[in-house]
């Protein structure tokens, strides 16, 4: 749909990427071209005007925190068959064992949905939660499945949901990105998962490290006086340069070294703790100062979206020391624990200043971890794609519902399976876009990120 | 194997006729009262049937198994099990097994979604396939796309258009803008006057070599009012070797050029660079552009008989081929995806075509069947592409030998020779070989060569040319340890005296070590066999009283050459010799007679570096053949030139592999293999065989492509590109149905005959669009006038465009004095041996490099932080046009990156040097923008630095700053 156009469209993306007054302009010039352009004008009314997008890395086990499997328990030891990918033609496991869960589960809230004591504090927010445990997805090697999640490709590189979501809404704030990245270091997939790829460069996502200077160059190297003196030195050659022809694309230009001053300030602002109080840390386990660690990263989040950014993902750990629990599941404890009470303190935090309404809260990984191992007494889980369990809370969710699941040992998703493709609809939809009109033209073809399938979970929606 | 098109075609557009009668006659008629037998039969039963039954899951979108039941060429192509229908043979047909449920296997409609069939309704449906199945449903499968019958028409397949005869003057300058007036005139558009010359010198110089002018350039210019002085630049600019830079670096994109290899691990690829400045020299020595084409798809081939640097060239410019990425952990599961991406890029770099979409299904715009795809896959299969190595399967392999063959054919006979003496000694060891001692040395023990029994070593009897040798193993359970050895000969009966202590300070001088000091020989065994320690390491771990002969890690002999103890990874004494058995080899020293004579002997041998393992062990043996020390010297001396081999220059390239066809992959699934597809042409261009079965096909392929003139139609039209930034068609990458037409067809297909003309120089296509005055007109145009042709389509301007990432950076680079323009070779990556990295801990790295930033190295999974931020090109697929975005993170970089502020500084601090501040002004003024300051300008430098806090270098930095980030510095105009 946006054919004919592209020029024309990618400079007035521009042009509006580096400025907050130039809206206005835009909006204008938009008014004479096709109305089905992505202008922040959604398909349809929107529940959701932001998301925070909650990244575990390396494959959570969904029988030993959100999918209760008694029979597994009941049937530890018992051997099985499956037609696997982790263990197909693989020495050592041609005999394959389902083993128990390690953790056990309770039901929490008035909804009662079970939770396993790996996530006490997210526990207590069920009845906001949309559990989904009949996830599955279409690759189990890490690679592949991270950049399924985020791209909706499991082998080439394509623009990332993030990238998508605010190619098709834009930005709420001209001091700050529209698509931001906290992460400590980078997943399986590396810089891939928050690429503009395709879509022009302004939609890629920004990268923020949580430490002493979280965006590349923005700790100003002059005083602010001397910037100021700089930037004003700057807008009066760059004037003398324009003379009399109007260009937006250097007007835009201009724009947005005032957008990157004032970002200098915004950015450290929206980093700085130092106005909440200590109940609101508290409640993100944070101490304070702390500028590190999952906590840090949620109420880092809930200040980004309160300030408008669009999409903020946050990613809890790198392609090592993850959730990847091959050689002992106990590793489990300490990865849940360092984001269990950081989440939970996001979702009320955010529920209490009336955000949640609004915000998307979205929680996954790539892949499930097998019910089984090659023996029963194996300490460790292989990778998982038939099988896993997100959630959603938030903006439209249906809150404190369970929907679909899996076999009794947590084997393949048997009721209502909702494949990525499937979620990425839905998360589309909840942010007022039809997932089969969000296209891009690109070499001749319309892309979108749900690639040729995708359904919106309609159950899942209030 | 060809697909029956034509007949679709033919059969389509008669149904379509035949649905609009139909339409007709139930309007006027009546339905049943106009229809033949067959056609009421399907459409009063057959198609309810169909729609009730199967459409839930067979129609549209929703191709369950990958069939489709809603349009004829659905069934016919049929889904993962094949064919649905056999029309004629209705038991032939699986939709009736499925439907009558006889398969336990494949029962339809599936019992939880639907009813079964009733038996009135199958035998309906057998009816209707015994009378061959009558089926009118073609608009689907008609699809928005082009036909085989059309492609002859289609603006870029057909023939170039005829030369227009009314205009004279062919083959100069003048008939671009004819071309381009006439079309103006038709808009009823009015061109620009000419630009002045100093923007036009600064516009030509970014276009050819992708860096400002000199200020001595520009006035040199402005002072030249010759009829030739814009050639003159034009000519210097296109004779630069920077030219190859800037314009390689554009074929880099759109080739996707990377130097890692994109699997898991995006692992290094240290020899891609060889490619890279293939492509740059290229385009320096304007290899005409089918040439350049057909080396890139079988330089390996096609230069099999020609002189050796021709042959290397050819191999070199394969790279192409081999720089495709990879994928997974394990490539080789997911070869079918490097093939896509070989495909997909070979389709749009070399004919604007997106053949890559055909690989799951028939492309649904432009007649490209998935045999086309499986029959252009065949070619590559039968080639043999570099492996780069990844978590799954280790180091590269198939590399391509870059050498001279005169060299190999030594080599490979020293080689020979090599394996012949290696057996040779080893059979004497093992035939002639009188034990001495043996023993364990156990963790940081010390145990004397004297071990088993003292008098062994006493009065030992030796002939000239008979060897004592002393083999140091590794342990069960531990690889290895440095082992210190001391060992005396002394001649019982005269005062002859050999010491391995008194090589330490000449260990390096050979392997046979020949001296005063007597003969030794530094080897390891591998599978028993002898073999020469041929590395020679003057320092060890960056210590150069460390000297080492080494395979390169372990096994090794070793000395500290100095009075110290030198502490690396163990204390190592001073003055001492140490051999390194490597975890399956062990390492071994020879001593040859130099004399019939009768000796004693003393040492030990001692654990240097206790650490935990389980020490080492040792066998001192008597080789009491006389032959062997000439054997070994032998060994010794031809060895060095058997192992150079593995140091010799290799490249990233291709050969030809096993000839093969494919197989089809059903719905591009390996897993589902369909017919083999013969390795063949495109069938939208004659679907012609390759020549013969027993290559690749490869030649045919570079024939095939470079005979098309759509090939060549492409490259003017990235030309074009280049300079007025947007091609003729804007969709350079696709010229098939979906991409966009020229607004001025006969311009691009004149260009296209002149560059057939001139031999395919990209050079001469250069001057003759340089000349235009389309290139040369300015872009101040009045408003109205923009506002008509917005997107200057029709070129009444020339279009201001900012500077590529590439060219910002070497222009701050050139502008600071900083810039090297030498030719860059491969990049700092650690050595091969030392990669371990897996998906969990992949390759990442920045290198910082004052050289052009055309060779900056890239990586496919990490973004190179400033390319990204500048719109740099994806090195995942091929980058046509880069869009240009402005955002914020943008200006951060201009306010406070050390790389940017350095550059600056630099600039600055030669200001110094100048006697006053309107001089300086001027200076800067005239380095970032090739003229002078305004007034207005002066005054708001000047005011800025009176008024700017800081010493000089603060000030002035800071004023550079301003005037690099400033708008004209980033446009051209």
């Amino acid at each position: 749909m946006l054919n004919s156009t592209l020029p024309r469209r990618q400079f007035l993306q521009s042009a509006v990427a580096g400025s907050a007054l130039f809206s206005g302009i835009f909006q204008q010039l938009l008014a004479s071209e096709s109305a089905s352009l992505p202008s922040g004008e959604p398909h349809f009314t929107a529940t959701a005007k932001r998301i925070i997008f909650l990244f575990m890395t390396g494959g959570v086990s969904h029988v030993d925190t959100f999918d209760p499997k008694p029979a597994l328990t009941r049937d530890h030891g018992k051997e099985i068959k499956a037609d696997h990918p982790e263990i197909k033609d693989r020495p050592g496991y041609e005999r394959i064992y389902l083993k128990r869960p390690q953790w056990e589960f309770a039901k929490h809230g008035e909804s009662g949905t079970e939770v396993s004591t790996l996530f006490p504090h997210v526990s207590t927010c069920v009845d906001d939660i949309a559990m989904i445990r009949s996830m599955h997805t279409s690759h189990s090697n890490h690679y592949n499945a991270t950049l399924g999640m985020h791209t909706g490709s499991f082998s080439f590189a394509r623009p990332s949901l993030g990238a998508w979501t605010s190619y098709g809404l834009g930005t709420l704030n001209n001091n700050l990105p529209s698509f931001v990245v906290i992460a400590p270091k980078q997943t399986y997939a590396g810089t891939q998962v928050y690429s503009n790829n395709f879509l022009p460069g302004a939609y890629q996502g920004t990268l923020v490290v949580p430490g002493s200077e979280p965006i590349a160059n923005i700790t100003p190297r002059v005083s602010s006086d001397r910037q100021q003196l700089e930037l004003s030195a700057l807008n009066a050659f760059n004037q003398s340069h324009l003379k009399a022809s109007s260009d937006l694309e250097l007007t835009a230009r201009i724009r947005s070294f005032e957008t990157a001053f004032g970002m200098q300030m915004a950015v450290p602002e929206a980093f700085d703790f130092k106005q909440e109080t200590a109940v609101t840390l508290d409640s993100y386990g944070l101490q304070p100062g702390q500028t590190t660690g999952f906590g840090w990263q949620c109420l880092a989040a809930r200040r980004l979206v309160e300030r408008g950014v669009r999409f903020v993902e946050l990613i809890d750990t790198g392609s090592s020391g993850n959730w990847d629990a091959h050689g002992d599941m106990l590793s489990h404890v300490s990865l849940a624990k360092n984001v269990d009470q950081p989440i939970a303190g996001l979702l009320k935090d955010l529920k209490q200043r009336g955000l949640l309404d609004d915000t998307l809260v979205v929680w996954t990984t790539e892949f499930g971890r097998t019910p089984f191992n090659n023996t029963a007494d194996a300490k460790g889980r292989e990778h998982h794609p038939w099988a896993f369990t997100s959630w959603m809370a938030g903006a439209g969710v249906r809150p404190g519902i369970v929907h679909g699941a899996t076999d009794e040992h947590g084997l393949r998703a048997v009721e209502n399976p909702v494949h990525v493709h499937d979620f990425h609809a839905t998360i589309l939809h909840l942010m007022g876009f039809d997932h089969e009109k969000l296209t891009y033209r690109h070499a001749g073809r319309d892309y979108r990120l749900t690639d040729v399938s995708g359904h919106v979970v309609q159950d899942i929606l209030i | 194997m060809k697909r029956t098109r034509h007949e679709w075609t033919t059969l389509e557009t008669v149904s379509m006729k035949f649905l609009a009668l139909l339409l007709m006659a139930c309007v006027a008629f009546g339905l049943q009262a106009e229809l033949r037998g067959d056609e009421v039969l399907f459409e009063a039963k057959v198609r309810p049937l169909l729609v009730k039954h199967c459409y839930t899951c067979h129609s549209g979108k929703r191709t369950e198994g990958g069939l489709s039941l809603d349009t004829r060429t659905g069934w016919q192509v049929g889904g993962d099990s094949g064919p649905a229908i056999v029309p004629g043979k209705p038991d032939d047909s699986l939709l009736v097994v499925a439907v009558s449920g006889s398969n336990p296997d494949l029962k339809m409609p599936p019992e939880a979604t639907g009813d079964r069939l009733q038996q009135q309704e199958i035998e309906t449906l057998k009816q209707w396939i015994a009378n061959g199945a009558f089926d009118p449903r073609d608009v689907a499968a008609k699809r928005e796309g082009m036909s085989l019958e059309e492609v002859p028409d289609w603006w870029a397949f057909r023939p170039l258009l005829p030369q227009i005869p009314q205009i004279e003057q062919a083959g100069s300058s003048e008939q671009i803008d004819a071309l381009i007036d006439q079309s103006l005139a038709m808009q009823h558009l009015t061109p620009t006057s000419p630009t002045d010359k100093r923007t036009l010198i600064r516009r030509v110089t970014y276009d050819l070599i992708g860096l400002p002018p000199t200020p001595e350039e520009v006035q040199a210019f402005l002072n030249d009012n010759s009829a030739e002085a814009f050639s003159k630049v034009v000519d210097r600019l296109l004779n630069s070797p920077q030219y190859g830079v800037k314009w390689g670096r554009h074929w880099l994109d759109v080739v996707r050029y990377a130097d890692t290899a994109g699997e898991n691990t995006d692992r290094p690829l240290p020899h891609a660079w060889r490619y890279r400045n293939w492509v740059f020299d290229a385009f320096n020595r304007d290899l005409p552009y089918d040439q350049f084409v057909q080396q890139q798809i079988a330089g390996d081939i096609l230069q099999e008989n020609a002189n050796e640097s021709a042959q290397n060239a050819g191999v070199i410019a394969t790279g192409y081929l081999a720089i495709a990425r990879r994928f997974g952990h394990d490539i080789d599961k997911d070869v079918h995806l490097m093939q896509e991406d070989v495909i997909d890029n070979l389709g749009k770099t070399f004919l604007g075509l997106t053949i890559s979409c055909a690989r799951c299904h028939d492309h649904k715009y432009d007649p490209i069947s998935a045999e086309d795809y499986y029959a252009l896959y065949g070619i590559f299969q039968s080639t043999r592409f570099p492996f780069p190595g990844c978590e799954a399967k280790g180091q590269p392999r198939d590399l391509v030998p870059l050498i001279a063959r005169q060299a190999e054919r030594a080599i490979a006979e020293a080689e020979q020779q090599r394996d012949t003496l290696a057996k040779k000694v080893q059979s004497l060891i093992s035939e002639s070989s009188i034990r001495l001692s043996q023993s364990k040395v156990g963790e940081g023990g010390s145990v004397p060569l004297s071990a088993e029994k003292l008098d062994a070593l006493q009065r030992l009897q030796v002939q000239q040319g008979e060897v004592l040798l002393l083999k140091v193993l590794p342990n069960a359970s531990h690889g290895a340890d440095t082992t210190l050895i001391e060992w005396e000969i002394s001649d019982a009966d005269g005062d002859r005296f050999w010491s391995l202590s008194s090589l330490i300070p000449t260990l390096l001088t050979g392997n046979p070590n020949v001296s005063k000091h007597g003969t030794w020989c530094f080897v390891y065994f591998t599978d028993g066999q002898p073999r020469f320690l041929t590395g020679k390491y003057p320092s060890v771990e960056q210590r150069s009283e460390l000297q080492s002969w080494s395979t390169g890690e372990t096994p090794s002999v070793l000395v500290n050459n100095s009075v110290h103890e030198i502490p690396v990874w163990t204390k190592l004494p001073p003055a001492s010799f140490f051999v390194h058995p490597g975890p399956q080899d062990p390492v071994a020293i020879a001593w040859v007679a130099p004399v019939d004579a009768v000796v004693n002997i003393a040492g030990r041998v001692a654990d240097a570096h206790p650490s935990g393992g389980d020490g080492v062990s040792f066998e001192f043996t008597h080789i009491t053949d006389a032959e062997v020390g000439k054997s070994l010297l032998t060994l010794g001396e031809i060895s060095p030139l058997v192992d150079s081999r593995s140091a010799s220059p290799v490249a990233y390239a291709v050969v030809e592999g096993t000839p093969q066809n494919v197989p089809l992959q059903q719905r591009g699934d390996p897993e589902k293999p369909g017919d083999v597809v013969p390795r063949r042409w495109l069938s939208m261009f004659g679907g012609e065989m390759i020549s013969t079965d027993s290559r690749s096909g490869r030649t045919n392929l570079a024939e095939w492509i470079t005979q098309n003139p759509l090939f060549a139609r492409v490259m003017v039209n990235r030309i074009w590109q280049g300079h007025f930034g947007q091609g003729l068609s804007t969709t350079p990458n696709d010229f098939g149905s979906r991409g966009n037409k020229p607004t001025q067809l006969e311009l691009l297909d004149w260009l296209t005959a002149q560059f057939q003309a001139n031999d395919y120089s990209i050079k001469a296509l250069h001057r003759l669009i340089l000349h235009s005055n389309a290139y040369q007109r300015s872009g101040h145009q009045e408003s109205t006038l923009i506002e008509q042709d917005s997107e200057n389509r029709y070129l009444s301007r020339f279009e201001r465009r900012r500077l590529t990432a590439e060219e910002i950076r070497d222009s701050l680079l050139f502008v600071a004095g900083e810039l090297d323009l030498s030719v860059a070779e491969g990049h700092p990556f650690p050595p091969e041996a030392s990669w371990k990295f897996t998906q969990h801990d992949p390759f990442t790295a920045v290198y910082e490099s004052n050289q052009r930033s055309a060779y900056l190295m890239v990586q496919r999974q990490r973004r190179h932080p400033y390319l990204a931020l500048f719109d740099g090109a994806d090195p995942n697929s091929s980058t046509a046009t880069r869009h240009v975005t402005t955002v914020p993170t943008q200006a951060l970089y201009f306010y406070n990156d050390p790389f940017f502020h350095q550059q600056a500084a630099k600039f600055a601090s030669r200001l110094k040097d100048l006697p006053e501040d309107q001089v300086r002004i001027s200076k800067i003024f005239q380095a970032l923008f090739q003229r002078s300051p305004t007034l207005v300008e002066r005054e708001i430098a000047d005011q800025f630095i009176s008024a700017y806090p800081g010493n000089f270098d603060e000030k002035w930095s800071a004023l550079t700053r301003v005037l690099m980030a400033s708008n004209e510095f980033h446009y051209l105009d």
